[in-house]
């Protein structure tokens, strides 16, 4: 009797053990299937919690005054018609920029189509910064899509589903971004900190020359080196500047605001240039 | 049977519900709900429920939490390989297994000990392995880390009660009981 329970208890344990091996070894395609898999199973329920905090959240933020509300709608409509004239402004500009570059002879700036998406859940664990968005491969996502918010560059996807898809921040140590200061000809790697507390995670400028002469306020942009990130996407604003043994590094204060987003733009490809 | 099943559904809703908790302000610590759920069948279940939970709960965290690193997924590189929280999970289900003993016999504080110190471990090894992985190697061992760490666990002991009345409740309503060799007249739940 004890003899046959303690086949049993072994058997268990050596079929557990396979299985670990099993995955351990087993090749990167299966496991972003596995991944992609369990991403597809478990975001229709991310959905909903997502759907009910947002109820939450709106039916806390709508108790306020008509007073209140009135006052905002005044608020937003004038702000609707600075961003249009701003627009049509910088429309204007664009197109005169292509121009010039065109007869310059430098490629024209290009144009991106961008999927917008909801974020429906941050990361769940400690070391990692992740967020989960409602857009996968049957929107036309696939994985190492830059993402991006109006203030600046988010992350870029790393597992897709069939209608989600996993999205590493750039405040991630993982996600490395090669980036240019503004005003200047530095160019450095952007990356993630890793001892950040609650707050706002902190990312890093590293790989600069220890001359460089970068004060507080400098903002700084994708250099879109390496192909991954398109040219010129905000990333944040330089907070200190120190000198290492070998090389210069900034802090920096992220553009975007990874706790406070909601919706965000995955560029799924160039647009056709427009003549 | 009904009941592992049962801890298998609440350890996967305790993974989702978990995306909406934040991180506790100034500490920077998670509360893991799965985790909680999966130690507490490490002791209350038998040796082969326990490996079976262990893995389930491995499984899970890897494959949402699986990372990729180089310039392009395609490149096929992970940080730490899909299966290893698997084999965390299961060592340390073994020592919460070890102590199963005394919990049979109504020792409820020790789930909630227990719970605290493993969660910690977790947190711990995962920086560990991060940290390993990742390169340059540095050690960064500043107050945030240490919070992030010790306030796990520190969350995980003091929420741990809660998760042990509720499911030795649960327990007991499929019909299973955790604690059997418990004596008479001291509290079952």
């Amino acid at each position: 009797m004890i003899k046959d329970k303690l086949n049993y208890i072994i058997g268990g344990a050596f079929v557990f053990l396979l299985i670990a091996v099993f995955l351990f070894f087993s090749s990167p395609v299966r496991m972003q299937r596995v991944q992609a898999g369990f991403l597809g199973m478990i975001s229709p329920f991310l959905k909903q919690g997502s759907g009910l905090q947002k109820k939450y959240t709106g039916l806390r933020e709508g108790l306020r005054t008509l007073e209140q509300i009135e006052g905002e709608v005044k608020r937003l409509r004038v702000a609707n018609k600075e961003l249009s004239a701003t627009n049509q402004m910088l429309r204007g500009l664009e197109a005169e920029n292509n121009r010039l570059r065109n007869s310059l002879g430098y490629r024209e700036k290009s144009l991106f189509n961008l999927m917008p998406g909801r974020i429906i859940a941050r990361d769940a664990s400690t070391w990692y910064q992740k967020i989960v968005i409602d857009r996968g491969k049957e929107e036309g996502i696939d994985p190492d899509m830059p993402v991006l918010t109006p203030e600046g560059l988010v992350g870029k996807t790393t597992i897709v589903s069939a209608h989600s898809s996993q999205v590493v921040l750039i405040a991630d140590e993982n996600c490395r971004v090669s980036a240019s200061v503004e005003g200047t000809r530095e160019q450095g790697i952007v990356k993630g900190e890793r001892a950040t507390g609650a707050g706002m995670p902190a990312i890093g400028l590293g790989f600069l020359s220890k001359q460089a002469d970068l004060k507080p306020g400098m903002s700084v942009f994708t250099s879109g080196v390496g192909g991954v990130f398109p040219y010129g996407v905000m990333l944040g604003k330089i907070k200190e500047f120190s000198k290492r043994e070998l090389d210069g590094h900034a802090t920096l204060t992220p553009a975007v605001d990874f706790s406070a987003i909601e919706d965000v733009f995955v560029v799924v490809g160039k647009k056709e240039e427009e003549k | 049977m009904i009941f592992f099943g049962l801890l298998l559904v609440l350890m996967f809703l305790g993974l989702v519900l978990q995306h909406f908790i934040g991180p506790v302000p100034m500490l920077g610590a998670r509360v893991l709900l799965m985790q909680m759920v999966m130690l507490y069948g490490a002791l209350a279940l038998p040796l082969p429920g326990m490996l079976a939970v262990t893995f389930a709960g491995g499984l899970m965290w890897d494959a949402l939490h699986t990372q990729w690193i180089g310039d392009s997924v395609n490149e096929g590189q992970v940080e730490i390989a899909m299966g290893w929280s698997i084999v965390l999970y299961a060592a340390l289900g073994t020592i919460m297994s070890g102590f199963r003993p005394l919990f049979l016999r109504g020792r409820w504080e020790i789930h909630c000990l227990l719970t605290g110190f493993c969660t910690s471990v977790m947190v711990l090894a995962e920086y560990l392995m991060i940290t390993l992985r990742r390169q340059p190697i540095t050690f960064v061992l500043d107050a945030s880390v240490w919070w992030k760490i010790g306030g796990a666990g520190l969350l995980a002991t003091m929420l741990a009660p809660l998760f042990f009345f509720l499911l030795n409740y649960l327990a007991l309503l499929t019909g299973y009981d955790p604690q059997p060799e418990q004596q008479p007249g001291k509290l079952k739940r």
